[in-house]
């Protein structure tokens, strides 16, 4: 709302300029959008959407004079003598939707000019001056905050107003030219005919006051707020009358806006009022009144107010204050009709503490009165995952939540249904929720690649969404160095094994077992992907050899995926091709529900030497690793603690489709000292069951 | 001879010392007690006229006293020497791969940690949510005005969730308030932090996905003299003890009376101002661009609860007052930081992301 300074001045004597204008309205609760200097100084407030009445020069010039105490001149209204009658039949059809509709008739005189003091207010608030009678009604709106009508008296069939529900099928071409379909719960103002104006939102073409309109109705109405704000969005149309209806008019202020405006179309010669007024007002409303309890205001303020300031600072803002000192101080409160956001007690402690702008309110602390619980475990995991992946190297990203659907369609499961779209995105790049992190840091990586970052390793821990809900999930890319580029030696390019290791270290620092199986899904390499998954042993049973393609689907959870990213996929995000990017996701939430408890025994130190065999084996080169560390161990005795690979070889002295494998074996007792002879038995054990489940050979 | 010309053989020797054996010839030539050159002159010089020990003698002295200094200083040069296995220990060391936290998480964790130390507790909430604990129960019913303040972004259809299924992605974190009054009883003191979504384009200081975390301290005596000293000790420890602070009124549907906490402007430290340029005195010309020309800074919105608020969630609302707050990450980052762009913090650039400690 632009408030030009010398018309609030003609109504309130502020003695400050318009900067400490702004200053000591935004210490009430306006902020100040801006304040303009020269010929005509503006100060431009943003009115929050409980003050309608503040949409008005007299509503910002009210808080301006109890700001500093001084009287506010209120303009004047005195309705001027009504000539000749002419009839106009004005009836409420629906007096839900406008409980009050007054009218009135006026002749209009083709001499009348705008003054120019009119037009440069007009203009002051970013009003074009277009006719007299237009120009009054805006002036008045602008004064009072009551948006009025003027309807051409001649065009109006049967010289009646029906304030009534649109009828199915009727139209309106509205005073911007455009032809619009009402439906059967907007207002209409009608004449005997059909619809001349949307009720509290636009009036019509056909009904406009021109230079030929010598009769004028002007309307001025209070429509119900959520009629007129559910009409005004149905219809994509927002005018200054719709945004000051739908906040809440001040229903006394009809009548008044009519007085208002005779006075002026009177004074600039632009039209009499003739006949009386119409007030159509089927059920009087009562004005509020309230409550308010002094033991209240310093409950919710926290401090004491003095019981003399209470009258002192709301009756300048139009509220009738009368004390009751029995049987605890309080006030009876009326509360002006202009004022819709005044409904209950802590609406007007809200309007004593505004008074000093919250200055003189002490600051304290809440007192602490009982412990806390222990903060939402998915903040302490996240912080956790965060500790583990920037140890690992990576950094994090964030990513938008909602992406184009071309991006999502690769990494949506199953199918493209699964995809969750956003039913109004400010774009198509907006348009659906991720079905996965890895998009956003897709495009992360490619960013990077093309601002000749080469090693770029980033994660995020966000949520992703399905049709089915939420989950909070955790993925990474890894492009460029494995390890980076020293002096002391080159750098040697990241492979699957690295994101691999970060996949095991997340796993690791939730004390969930994970196992690696190949994986086939669209947006990662087939032979350089494995889906990550939970093998859950049975209830007191030791877990079936893992890696063995054949453990029961019940015992089995995906935890997650990791991999090479499809060269296709990374193309049409504008990765450079034909470098190899690697990722991984998993879902936070699996992950939980596997994380080990919070029953860490700590182990005792081995007491006795441990012994260490290595062992080479020819075994098919399509045999997975973990097949053979997993018969090792069902092979072994207890004491066998560990079986790690240390190489793999294909070439020189192994026959084709066959891979050297070497594992590193270590036996511990926790009990004695072992004997060589005890574990070169393990070892042929190991051996025999190598050979004979895998045809293995020892080298 | 002539102590001058000898001096300079000395110095010529010395100069010329390349190892241990060297120095140790070096010293032995001239300084040996039996055949140095200098120790000779010396035993010479006891036999000589009264004369010439007057004249020569402080001479040859203090030339012996140089030399011995000279031989030191290259016996500490010689030692200073590295061995031939030697490492140039300037050369780069061999750096651990070292990730770092995004700007908004360290923020984030920096807000965690002040509110923990202030004994809340911190719970987190569904990015996607329902009409009712977005709005309804926040006192916006359907056609409230106030609900054109957040633009929401709606599902094309809607996803199960508990009782309600979420139709709209969550325009603030405010709906937690309800969620957690829904299942505890008062005293509550939480923030709740998470993303938010609104109908925004993408500009400079706009973004649809954002930051917040949510307050809410509910008890029997909770002020808004306890928010506004909750609210001026956070930014003060968030921005620095010296910091101006103001908390004014304001309006939101949910808290009533409401109130946004400012700090002074970051760019002209309060004084409305252009700054002044580096290397220049005095104060610049016109109003600073960041604050508008007011010295303010808008940096949170709160209030005291509604009792509307208290009554949808069965809450007694005579008995319990309460306060609640809600702050965007992005905004504090911003003016904390002096980034000129919110699209930096989604773009993950690593340029931007390693300027911020590991």
């Amino acid at each position: 709302m632009r408030l030009p300074y010398h018309w609030l001045c003609e109504l309130v004597k502020v003695p400050g300029d318009p900067e400490s204008i702004a200053a000591a309205l935004a210490q009430r609760g306006f902020e100040v959008a801006s304040v303009q200097h020269g010929y005509q100084p503006v100060i431009d407030f943003e009115i929050t959407a409980n003050r309608p009445d503040c949409l008005s020069v007299v509503g910002l010039a009210r808080e301006a004079s109890a700001a500093y105490g001084l009287p506010l001149q209120l303009p004047e209204r005195g309705m001027p003598p009504a000539g000749q009658p002419q009839p106009i039949d004005v009836t409420i059809e629906d007096a839900e939707l406008c409980p009050r509709y007054c009218a009135q008739v006026f002749e209009v005189s083709s001499t009348g000019r705008t003054p120019e003091w009119m037009r440069d207010r007009l203009e002051a608030c970013g009003v074009r001056s277009i006719s007299p009678i237009v120009d009054v009604t805006n002036y008045v709106m602008l004064e009072t905050g009551q948006p009025t009508h003027a309807f051409d008296y001649e065009k109006l069939g049967g010289r009646a107003l029906h304030i009534r529900r649109a009828r199915p099928g009727e139209t309106i071409r509205t005073l911007d030219g455009v032809d619009r379909a009402l439906e059967p719960d907007m207002l209409a103002i009608a004449d005997g005919e059909r619809p001349q104006a949307i009720g509290g939102v636009m009036g019509g073409a056909s009904s406009e006051i021109g230079g030929g309109t010598t009769l004028m109705v002007l309307e001025s109405a209070y429509f119900k707020p959520a009629s007129v704000r559910r009409t005004s969005k149905r219809l994509g149309l927002k005018t200054e009358a719709s945004t000051r209806f739908e906040r809440g008019a001040d229903i006394d202020a009809a009548p008044a806006a009519i007085a208002r405006a005779a006075v002026l179309l009177q004074q600039i010669g632009a039209a009499q009022p003739i006949g009386p007024m119409v007030d159509r007002y089927p059920s009087p409303r009562h004005p509020r009144s309230l409550t308010l309890r002094a033991s209240r205001i310093e409950r919710v303020l926290g401090m004491r107010v003095a019981d003399a300031e209470i009258s002192r600072r709301l009756e300048p803002l139009g509220f009738v204050v009368t004390s009751n000192p029995e049987p605890q101080v309080s006030w009876h409160v009326t509360v002006p009709t202009f004022r819709v956001d005044v409904l209950r007690e802590i609406d007007l402690i809200e309007e004593v503490a505004r008074h000093d702008g919250y200055v003189g309110l002490p600051a304290t602390f809440p007192a602490l009165t009982a412990p806390q619980p222990p903060p939402d475990a998915r903040t302490v995991r996240d912080r956790h995952l965060r500790q583990v992946l920037t140890a690992c190297g990576m950094s994090e990203a964030m990513t938008f939540a909602f992406i184009e659907a071309s991006a999502a369609a690769p990494f949506a499961a199953n199918d493209a249904h699964a995809l969750v779209s956003v039913a109004n995105p400010l774009s198509e790049k907006f348009a659906v929720l991720r079905p996965s992190l890895l998009p956003g840091l897709l495009d992360a990586a490619a960013h990077n690649r093309r601002r000749e970052h080469h090693d770029v390793r980033l994660f995020e821990v966000g949520t992703r969404f399905a049709a089915d809900g939420e989950v909070r999930a955790v993925a990474g890319v890894w492009t460029g160095a494995g390890s980076p580029a020293h002096w002391s030696g080159a750098a040697r390019p990241a492979d699957f094994f690295d994101v691999k290791g970060v996949v095991e270290a997340i796993a690791t620092a939730f004390g969930v077992e994970a196992e690696f199986e190949p994986a086939s899904v669209p947006y990662l390499v087939p032979g350089r992907s494995a889906e990550i998954v939970h093998l859950k042993a049975a209830a007191g049973s030791v877990a079936e050899s893992a890696g063995s393609a054949r453990v029961a689907s019940a015992f089995r959870r995906t935890i997650g995926l990791v991999g090479q990213i499809a060269a296709a996929v990374a193309d049409a995000r504008g990765f450079p091709a034909g470098e190899p990017l690697y990722a991984f996701e998993l879902s936070v939430d699996a992950l939980a529900a596997l994380q080990r408890g919070d029953d860490l025994r700590a182990a005792p130190l081995p007491r006795f030497p441990s012994i260490v065999r290595d062992l080479s084996v020819l075994v098919d080169d399509t045999l997975p690793a973990a097949s053979v560390r997993g018969t090792i161990r069902s092979a072994a005795p207890e004491t066998l603690t560990q079986a790690i690979e240390f190489d793999r070889y294909r070439g020189k002295g192994v026959p084709e489709g066959r891979v050297s494998l070497s594992l590193r074996l270590t036996f511990r007792s926790p009990e004695r000292t072992l004997t060589d002879a005890e574990v070169d038995a393990a070892m042929d054990q190991i051996v025999a069951a190598l050979a004979d489940r895998h045809g293995a050979v020892r080298r | 001879m002539d102590i001058a010309e000898l001096q300079r053989t000395i110095e010529q020797d010395i100069a010329s010392i390349k190892s241990e054996a060297d120095f140790r010839a070096v010293r032995d030539r001239y300084l040996a007690r039996k055949g140095g050159v200098i120790s000779n002159l010396l035993k010479d010089l006891a036999s000589a006229p009264l004369e010439e020990r007057r004249t020569r003698g402080p001479a040859l002295n203090s030339l012996k006293l140089h030399a011995e200094s000279r031989l030191e200083a290259a016996l500490r040069t010689l030692a200073r020497r590295p061995p031939g296995d030697a490492l140039d220990v300037t050369l780069p060391g061999r750096p651990p791969l070292l990730g770092h936290r995004h700007p908004l998480t360290l923020l984030r964790e920096r807000i965690e940690a002040i509110f923990l130390r202030m004994g809340f507790l911190i719970v987190e909430g569904p990015e996607l949510e329902d009409d009712y604990h977005n709005f309804e129960a926040l006192n916006m019913p359907p056609e409230h005005p106030a609900r054109d303040m957040q633009d929401t972004l709606y599902l094309a259809s809607p996803i199960p969730a508990g009782e309600r299924p979420a139709t709209l992605l969550r325009t603030h974190t405010s709906g937690m308030q309800i969620r957690y009054m829904e299942t505890h009883r008062p005293p509550i003191r939480l923030i709740a932090p998470g993303r938010v979504y609104r109908r925004d384009g993408l500009d400079l200081t706009h973004s649809p996905m954002f930051t917040q975390v949510e307050g809410l301290v509910v008890g029997e005596d909770v002020t808004l003299a306890d928010l506004k000293g909750t609210l001026v000790s956070f930014a003060r420890e968030l921005f620095g003890a010296d910091r101006g602070t103001r908390f004014r009124p304001s309006f939101f549907p949910y808290t009533e009376p409401s109130g946004e906490l400012d700090i002074s402007c970051v760019a002209c430290n309060g004084t409305g101002l252009v700054p002044p340029k580096a290397g220049t005195t005095g104060t610049g010309e016109g109003a600073c661009a960041m604050c508008k020309g007011t010295g303010w800074i808008e940096v949170l919105g709160s209030g005291m609860v509604h009792p509307a608020v208290f009554e949808a969630v069965g809450y007694d609302a005579e008995r319990y007052t309460g306060f609640a707050f809600g702050v965007g990450i992005e905004r504090l980052a911003l003016l904390k930081w002096g980034v000129e762009d919110i699209r930096l913090f989604y773009e993950n650039d690593l340029r931007f992301l390693e300027q911020f400690p590991l």
